[in-house]
């Protein structure tokens, strides 16, 4: 039950783009139509739950008993680079189209700071194995959602009159904005 | 074959030389961040039991236990720092208590994410000085829109009713704890 | 031969037309995250900039001798020994700072702002430049946190780097403190100056217009009289 609660948490109240910042360059960059906004959540989603099971392997097994805490930023972030650079190699070799479709984005996942959170936070909350399995779904799934919805709703901005000036990043902070007030409504949802 | 040697050489010493400088530094700041942390517990201690003169970690417990003494090295009660689920986040906090375990002394919360403006009134007065001199017998309850009647009973914060709620859930759940292990005789 | 930028130039570029966050859009993590005073955006905005130009400048002076399959791998490293660097000092030195900024400090790491100046400008020129171009970007950094930092202290505490600038009447905005009001305000923010800019540009180009036509009505009028 408790691990229910830690992916809800993860995925909606404490919505990794809309309550922590995280991930708000490919949110901003790469939410223009839903057809790269998907695939680019679902890539990062299974970069996150990778990086949740290998940072935490790596942490506990090596940083903490070899008492090396400090080379948690460098080792980490290698994790990530190294586990982006596989699945891309991965990805070309299982799907060619796809390959394709994602581009210069699978590469652009590597400075999503929300795969970096997510890795720090689970050291910071000191979750198990398998709570940072949950944790890394969660998050992976509230990410992809809030990319898709941000993807739904520009698209349908593309048809509206908006000021040249506000064109581009400055109408998606402001429909970020609006979500992320939706998305308050959540909070409280997951109390004793 | 020559730039993969360099390619390893290269990576290898920015490698070792970012370890060592790294863990030179650490040996300097470990210390320094432990005593900070150290100065927020016994800041925290002493704001929840002010009669407090001296303090020592109890270690017969699982968690984290001060026993509180004050000048003359007598046991004033304990300081036991507590957490739980709030209505944004986790909140932690100190709860000071007196030996027999059946009065709050006071509470210090020292972490929280609460809704600013409302939530966040658990850390201030009035709702924080209703736990100074509380009665926990046989636990601390609520009351929602009317004063409190008994002397273990608090008035939960409007529009704030479920970040208040906690804050009691959360004492009440430390001290049922306290108390258990208190019973197998297990904190003296 | 590559056209030769001043050095004061190299510096300002950051500070407006290549500003990290208004123009190039980088950076947002932590623009949107801490900014919820001034002091905490200015703390970070310090933080970020000393990763940026130590990096900088490292990577610079290697720049002739890393084989270019590992740069990439080796720029993250050095950057993400800057950041524990700076993470520890302050953790050690400013335990209350380290509290409020929390996690976004070891975030430094994949600012892209960063690892984008390396790949952009630190691995193409010498050390001195690079060292000048990483303070402006940094000064430009330091700004835009700055300036929403202030905004929303202003609105939503009623204060200023602390000092209370609001008369006890004002009811503050808590929308200002929360992860909401940090997108509208800052959405706004960059619309109007992005408004601002398309209004200069617009004059600008009238101005070049009228003069043209003058020019050209001026030497029609001397041809018909020649």
């Amino acid at each position: 039950m408790e691990l229910i609660l830690i992916f809800i948490s993860a995925a909606i109240v404490n919505n990794f783009v809309l309550a922590y910042f995280l991930g708000i360059c490919p949110f901003i960059g790469v939410s223009n139509k839903l057809s790269s906004a998907f695939p680019m959540g679902l890539a990062t989603t299974f970069v996150m739950v990778l990086t949740a099971i290998v940072t935490w392997l790596i942490y506990h097994m090596i940083l903490v008993p070899y008492h090396v805490e400090y080379l948690e930023y460098v080792s980490f972030i290698l994790v990530v680079a190294s586990l982006v650079q596989f699945v891309e190699m991965f990805i070309k070799k299982v799907s060619q189209p796809l390959y394709r479709a994602l581009g210069i984005f699978l590469p652009l996942i590597t400075t999503n700071c929300a795969i970096l959170g997510l890795a720090l936070f689970i050291v910071l909350k000191d979750y198990t194995f398998i709570q940072s399995l949950f944790y890394g779904v969660g998050a992976g799934v509230g990410f992809t959602l809030a990319i898709s919805i941000m993807a739904g709703i520009r698209e349908e901005l593309e048809l509206a009159n908006v000021p040249k000036s506000f064109q581009g990043a400055p109408i998606t902070l402001i429909v970020a904005g609006l979500l992320a007030l939706a998305f308050m409504g959540f909070a409280g949802m997951i109390t004793v | 074959m020559k730039t993969m040697i360099a390619m390893l050489v290269t990576l290898s010493i920015i490698g070792v030389i970012s370890g060592g400088g790294l863990a030179m530094l650490s040996s300097w700041a470990d210390p320094l961040i432990a005593a900070n942390k150290k100065a927020d517990t016994e800041r925290a201690i002493f704001q929840v039991q002010p009669e407090a003169k001296n303090y020592e970690k109890v270690d017969a417990v699982s968690y984290e236990l001060y026993r509180v003494l004050d000048a003359g090295s007598n046991e004033v009660g304990y300081a036991l720092p507590w957490e739980g689920n709030g209505f944004q986040g986790k909140i932690r906090m100190m709860i000071g208590v007196t030996s027999d375990l059946m009065t709050i002394t006071s509470i210090e919360i020292l972490e929280q994410v609460e809704t600013p403006g409302l939530g966040t009134k658990i850390t201030e007065d009035p709702f924080r000085g209703q736990f100074s001199g509380l009665k926990a017998d046989p636990q601390v309850d609520w009351v929602k829109g009317v004063p409190p009647t008994k002397s273990n009973e608090v008035q939960t914060i409007t529009g704030a009713t479920i970040s208040a709620k906690a804050i009691v859930a959360i004492v009440n759940d430390g001290l049922t704890n306290l108390r258990n292990d208190m019973k197998e005789g297990g904190v003296k | 031969m590559k056209k030769q930028v001043s050095l004061a130039t190299e510096y300002t570029k950051g500070l407006w037309d290549q500003n990290p966050v208004f123009k190039q859009v980088l950076g947002m993590c932590p623009m949107l995250a801490v900014t919820v005073s001034a002091m905490n955006g200015i703390a970070m905005a310090l933080a970020t900039t000393f990763v940026l130009t130590f990096s900088s400048l490292i990577i610079s002076l290697i720049r002739k001798i890393i084989p270019t399959q590992v740069r990439i791998a080796s720029y993250i490293v050095i950057i993400a020994t800057f950041v524990t660097i700076v993470d520890l000092v302050m953790r050690a030195q400013f335990p209350e700072l380290s509290k409020a900024l929390g996690p976004y400090i070891p975030l430094i790491v994949v600012n892209c702002l960063i690892l984008g100046r390396q790949e952009a400008f630190s691995s193409k020129n010498s050390p001195f430049r690079a060292v000048i171009d990483a303070l402006g970007m940094g000064t430009g950094f330091l700004i835009a946190l700055a300036s929403l930092g202030g905004i929303r202290e202003i609105f939503g505490s009623r204060t200023l780097l602390g000092i209370q600038v609001m008369p006890d009447a004002f009811e503050p905005w808590l929308i200002m403190i929360l992860p909401a009001g940090a997108f509208l305000t800052l959405g706004l923010m960059m619309g109007f100056l992005n408004y601002m800019a398309l209004r200069k540009k617009s004059r600008e180009e009238e101005e070049i217009l009228s003069r043209h036509l003058q020019q050209s009505t001026m030497s029609i009028a001397k041809g018909q009289e020649a």
